[in-house]
C-alpha cells in the first residue's frame, strides 16, 4: 500500500494533495493557474484527496472497473465525502415523515459535499473547453448551491428566505471567511510579511459598493416617498432596473477579469513544485452527467430545507432570518471556508482574497439580480429592498473590509475585528425576535394607523 | 537662569519636570522601552520646577514633602487652574449659582486629568514597560470613565452617552483636525508623512465599535414599535460590549506585544543628543504616586458629582441644551492635555504621536470606556444600551469615515486638517441649534406611541 509514505506527504501537503486515480493524473491544482482558473476554484481543491486504485483494480471487467473508478473519482475523492450518508437519510427522514427539524439538519448536511463536488466538476469540465469558457462556467456555478436554494425559495414564495440567505453569502465570505482566514493566517506567520496584491481586492470592493448602492436605493425609497403603495411599485420598477445594470456590470468585470486584465487576478507563480500539465480526471461526458445528478440532488435537498426551515425554526427557537442569514451560508461556503484558511495558513492570500471577495462579488452581482430577474419571470415581485438592519449590517460589513485591505498588508488582528464584525452580525440576528416579514407589519401598522386617523 | 530661559524658549516640549538630572520622555523611545504615544504627548504641557525656594528649607523631611508637593502641584502649566478646585467646593457649599458650580468644577477637572496621566507615568517607571502601557491603556482616560459612571449612578443616561460619543468625535475631529492644520502651516514646505499602518488599525477598532453602535439603533425601526425591541437591543448591547472588550484586550496584545514596531514611533535622528544618552528617573517615589493618584481621583470623583448634578441646570440658565454641553464642553475638557501635546508633536512634524494620540484616545474611549459603562450599569441594575440614537450615530459614522479616508494616503497637509476641524465645527452646529430635552429618545417615541395606541384604542 505505502500508505505511510502517503500519510507522510498528506501532513506535509495536506493542501496539494488532488484526486487522481491514475498516478499521471496527481497533479497540484496550484499549477493550473497558468491556465487561467480563478482562485476561487483552487481553494476547493484543498479539500480533496487522492483515492485509492488498488481495490478497484482488483476487479475484471474493463466497463465495471472504469464505472467504478469513475465512481470512486467523484463521490470519494473529497474529504467531506464522509457527509454523503446525510443525503439518503434525509430523504428517507423526509418520505417516512420524521420530525422536520431533522429533515432541515440533515439536508444542509447533504449539501456541504455537494457543493464541493459541483465546484470540483465544473473543474473537470473545464479542461475539456479551454481556459476562457471555464472560467465563465466558474463565474457562473461558483456559487450553485446558493443560486438552486434561492430559485427553491422564490418558487416557494419565500423571499425574505432568498434575500437572507444571499445576504448571509456575501456577509459570511466578507467577513467569517475572510476574518477566519486573515486570523489563522495572521497567526501561524506571525513574523513574517503578509502581502497581497491590492489591486484585486480594490476591484471586488468597488463592485460590492456598487452592489451595495442599488440595495440602498429601494430602501431609502421607503422613506422618502409620500405613499407605501405607490413606493412599493417604483421601487419594484428600480430594483429591476438596477439588477439588469448589476448583471451588466458583472459581465464587463468578467471581461475584466478573463480578458484585459487577467494578470490582476492570477496569483504569483510557485516556483516549486511539479509543473507539469494536469490532466481531466474523468471524461467530459461523464462529467457532465455526474453533474446534472448533482444538481439533480442539490435541487431535492434545496427543496427540504426550503420547506422545513420554518419548522426547524419553531423547534429549535431561532429565528428564520437566522437560520438562513448565518447557517444556511456556512453551509453552502464551506468547502471554499476550508480552503481560504489553508492558503492563508501557506501566507498565499493573493489565493484567499481571490476565493473571499470573489465569492462574494459573484453572489452580489450575479446571484442577487438573476434572482430579482427570475422572479420577474415568475411573476413574483422581489425587489432589492433589504430592509434596514440588513442593509445597515452590508454596509458596515463592505465599509470594514475595504478599510481592512487597503494597504496591501495583513495581521492578525485585522482578521480577529472582521470575525467580530460577524460574530456581533450573527448575535444581532439572533436576537431578533420578528416575524419574517417586516415589510407585511409595517403595513398592517401602517394601514390601523391610517384607519385610526380616518376615524377619529 | 538665562540660558535655561532660551532652552525654555527653543524646546519647550522637552522640558520635563524635575532636577536638571531628569531627562526628556522622547528619549525612552530611543531606548527601545515602549511607551505609548498617549503618554508621551501629556509631558508636552510640564514645566521645569524650581528647586531654589525649597531647597531653603531646612528639615530634610519637610524638605522632602515640599518637593514631592511641588513636582506634582506645580509641574505643568495648567496648574494655575488648580484653585479652581476649592472655589468649585466653596460655591457648592456656598450654594452659589449652579451654572458657576459647573463651570467651576469643568475648570478643575482640566489640571487633574493632565496631573492623573504624569503619575500613570511615574508609576509605570517603576513597574516596567508592559505593566506601564497596560496601567496607561485603562487609566488614559480615567476622567471620562469617572464622570460617566457617576452620571450612571444619577441615572444619566443620555449624559453617559453623549460625554462618550463627544470625547471620540472631539479625538477624531477637533484635536486631530487641529493638529494637523496646525503641523500643515507649521511645515508646510516640508513632507509630513506618517506610519500609515497603525492610524489603519485604530481606524479598523473604530468601525468595530461604529457596527456595535450602529446595529441597536438600526434594530428599533426594524420592528412596529419600540417596545419590542427594547429588550433584545439590551442584550445585543451587553453581548456586542462583551465582544468589544475582547477585542480591545486582543489589541493590547497587538500593540504592547506581538506587533510592538507598528506603535513605536521612529527614534528622531538629529537633534537632543545630549539627552538620549541618560535613562530616565522617576520624580517621585512609587507609594508617593500611588497615594497623589488616589487623592486626585477622589478630588476628580467630588467635581464629576458637581458637574453631573449641575449639567441641567447650567443647561437651563444658558440656554444651551445637554447635548451640547455635554458632546461639545465636557470633552475639550477631559481631552485638553492630550489635545495640546498632539499640537505639539504636530508643529514638531512627528505626526506618528499625534496620531497616535488622537486615534488611541478615541479607540481607548470607543472600544473600552463605553463597552465598561454597559457593562458596569448591567451591574447596577441600569438598562444602558449601545443606541446612541440616529443624529449622534450618523455623526460618529462619518467622523470614523471621513477620518479614516484622510489618514489612507501616509501624508499630510493643513487642508486635510482644516476639513476635519470643520466637520467638527458643524457637528458642534448641530448640536447646538438641537433642542431636544435630556432623554430624546423616550419622549418623542413614548408620545407618539402612547397618542398611537390611544388613537388605536379609541377606534
Amino acid at each position: 500500500m505505502g500508505s505511510q509514505n502517503y500519510d507522510h506527504h498528506h501532513e506535509y501537503e495536506a493542501c496539494v494533495l488532488e484526486n487522481g486515480g491514475n498516478i499521471k493524473g496527481i497533479l497540484t491544482k496550484e499549477i493550473s493557474m497558468k491556465h487561467g482558473r480563478t482562485a476561487h476554484n483552487m481553494s476547493s481543491s484543498s479539500l480533496r484527496m487522492k483515492s485509492d486504485i488498488i481495490l478497484v483494480s482488483k476487479v475484471h471487467y474493463g466497463i465495471i472497473r472504469n464505472l467504478l473508478d469513475n465512481f470512486q473519482e467523484v463521490i470519494l475523492g473529497t474529504k467531506l465525502s464522509i457527509l454523503f450518508p446525510a443525503i439518503p437519510f434525509a430523504i428517507l427522514a423526509q418520505c417516512y415523515g420524521f420530525a422536520r427539524p431533522w429533515v432541515f439538519a440533515l439536508s444542509l448536511l447533504g449539501l456541504i459535499p455537494l457543493a464541493e463536488r459541483v465546484s470540483f466538476l465544473t473543474e473537470q469540465i473545464t479542461y475539456y473547453t479551454g481556459p476562457t469558457v471555464g472560467g465563465l462556467l466558474n463565474a457562473t456555478c461558483g456559487n450553485a448551491t446558493e443560486l438552486i436554494i434561492a430559485i427553491f425559495a422564490l418558487s416557494n414564495n419565500k423571499i425574505a428566505v432568498v434575500k437572507y440567505s444571499l445576504l448571509g453569502s456575501i456577509l459570511s465570505n466578507l467577513l467569517l471567511v475572510l476574518g477566519t482566514s486573515l486570523l489563522c493566517g495572521g497567526i501561524a506567520n506571525i513574523r513574517a510579511e503578509q502581502k497581497y496584491d491590492r489591486r484585486q481586492s480594490d476591484m471586488n470592493l468597488l463592485m460590492l459598493l456598487m452592489a451595495f448602492l442599488c440595495h440602498l436605493l429601494p430602501m431609502l425609497f421607503q422613506y422618502g416617498g409620500a405613499s407605501m403603495a405607490f413606493d412599493a411599485d417604483s421601487s419594484l420598477q428600480f430594483s429591476r432596473a438596477a439588477s439588469i445594470v448589476m448583471v451588466i456590470a458583472y459581465f464587463a468585470y468578467l471581461i475584466f477579469q478573463l480578458w484585459t486584465h487577467r494578470q490582476l487576478f492570477e496569483a504569483q507563480d510557485e516556483d516549486d513544485e511539479e509543473n507539469d500539465s494536469e490532466e481531466a480526471v474523468i471524461g467530459f461526458g461523464s462529467g457532465f452527467a455526474w453533474l446534472v445528478i448533482m444538481t439533480v440532488f442539490i435541487a431535492i435537498l434545496s427543496e427540504y430545507v426550503v420547506d422545513t426551515i420554518e419548522d426547524a425554526s419553531d423547534s429549535w427557537g431561532l429565528s428564520v432570518s437566522f437560520l438562513s442569514i448565518i447557517m444556511l451560508p456556512i453551509v453552502g461556503n464551506a468547502a471554499e471556508h476550508a480552503g481560504a484558511i489553508i492558503f492563508a495558513f501557506k501566507n498565499k492570500l493573493d489565493i484567499t482574497l481571490g476565493v473571499a471577495l470573489g465569492s462574494a462579488t459573484q453572489i452580489g452581482m450575479f446571484v442577487v439580480p438573476l434572482c430579482v430577474i427570475v422572479s420577474w419571470i415568475l411573476g413574483i415581485k422581489m425587489d432589492l429592498n433589504f430592509h434596514l438592519l440588513e442593509t445597515g449590517s452590508l454596509a458596515m460589513a463592505i465599509i470594514t473590509t475595504g478599510f481592512t485591505l487597503q494597504d496591501g498588508t495583513s495581521h492578525y488582528l485585522k482578521g480577529l475585528i472582521l470575525l467580530l464584525l460577524y460574530i456581533v452580525i450573527g448575535a444581532c440576528f439572533f436576537v431578533q425576535r420578528t416575524p419574517s416579514d417586516h415589510a407585511d407589519i409595517a403595513n398592517i401598522m401602517l394601514h390601523s394607523a391610517t384607519d385610526a386617523n380616518f376615524r377619529a | 537662569m538665562a540660558s535655561r530661559q532660551i532652552t525654555q524658549e527653543q524646546q519647550p516640549w522637552l522640558l520635563e519636570n524635575g532636577d536638571p538630572k531628569r531627562l526628556t520622555k522622547e528619549a525612552r523611545h530611543g531606548h527601545g522601552r515602549s511607551r505609548t504615544a498617549h503618554g508621551m504627548s501629556a509631558t508636552s504641557l510640564r514645566k521645569k520646577s524650581d528647586h531654589a525656594l525649597v531647597s531653603r528649607v531646612r528639615c530634610a523631611s519637610l524638605r522632602n514633602v515640599l518637593v514631592n508637593i511641588q513636582e506634582v502641584i506645580l509641574g505643568t502649566k495648567l496648574s494655575i487652574l488648580f484653585p479652581a478646585i476649592p472655589a468649585a467646593i466653596i460655591a457648592h457649599y456656598l450654594g452659589l449659582g449652579e451654572s458657576w458650580v459647573f463651570i467651576l468644577s469643568l475648570l478643575g477637572l482640566t489640571p487633574l486629568a493632565e496631573r492623573v496621566s504624569f503619575l500613570t507615568e511615574q508609576i509605570a517607571v517603576y513597574t516596567g514597560p508592559t505593566v506601564g502601557g497596560l496601567l496607561n491603556a485603562t487609566c488614559g482616560n480615567i476622567t471620562e470613565v469617572i464622570i460617566a459612571i457617576f452620571a450612571l449612578q444619577s441615572n444619566q443616561i443620555a449624559v453617559v452617552k453623549y460625554s462618550l460619543l463627544g470625547s471620540i468625535l472631539s479625538n477624531l475631529l477637533l484635536v486631530l483636525g487641529t493638529s494637523l492644520l496646525c503641523g500643515g502651516i507649521a511645515n508646510i514646505g516640508d513632507e509630513q508623512k506618517y506610519d500609515r499602518r497603525q492610524a489603519d488599525m485604530n481606524s479598523l477598532m473604530l468601525l468595530l465599535a461604529l457596527l456595535c453602535h450602529l446595529l441597536p439603533l438600526l434594530f428599533t425601526y426594524t420592528a412596529a414599535s419600540p417596545e419590542l425591541t427594547a429588550e433584545p437591543s439590551l442584550y445585543l448591547s451587553r453581548a456586542a460590549s462583551i465582544v468589544m472588550l475582547g477585542a480591545y484586550f486582543v489589541y493590547l496584545i497587538f500593540q504592547l506585544w506581538t506587533h510592538r514596531q507598528l506603535f513605536e514611533a521612529e527614534e528622531e535622528g538629529e537633534g537632543e543628543g545630549e539627552n538620549n544618552s541618560a535613562e530616565e528617573e522617576a520624580v517621585i517615589g512609587f507609594w508617593s504616586a500611588f497615594a497623589w493618584l488616589a487623592g486626585m481621583t477622589v478630588f476628580i470623583a467630588l467635581l464629576s458629582e458637581y458637574v453631573v448634578d449641575t449639567i441641567q441646570d447650567a443647561s437651563d440658565s444658558w440656554g444651551l441644551s445637554v447635548s451640547f454641553l455635554s458632546i461639545i464642553l465636557l470633552p475639550i475638557v477631559g481631552n485638553a492635555a492630550e489635545h495640546a501635546g498632539a499640537i505639539i508633536f504636530a508643529f514638531k512634524n512627528k505626526l506618528d504621536i499625534t496620531l497616535g494620540v488622537a486615534l488611541g484616545s478615541a479607540t481607548q474611549i470607543a472600544m473600552f470606556a463605553v463597552p465598561l459603562c454597559v457593562l458596569v450599569a448591567w451591574i447596577m441594575g441600569v438598562k444602558m444600551d449601545l443606541n446612541f440614537n440616529l443624529l449622534e450615530t450618523g455623526s460618529l459614522a462619518l467622523a470614523i469615515i471621513v477620518t479614516g479616508f484622510t489618514l489612507q494616503d501616509g501624508t499630510s497637509h493643513y487642508m486635510k486638517g482644516l476639513v476635519l476641524l470643520l466637520c467638527y465645527l458643524v457637528i458642534g452646529a448641530c448640536f447646538f441649534v438641537q433642542r431636544t430635552p435630556l432623554n430624546p429618545n423616550d419622549v418623542p417615541n413614548n408620545i407618539t406611541l402612547k397618542s398611537f395606541t390611544d388613537s388605536v384604542l379609541s377606534a
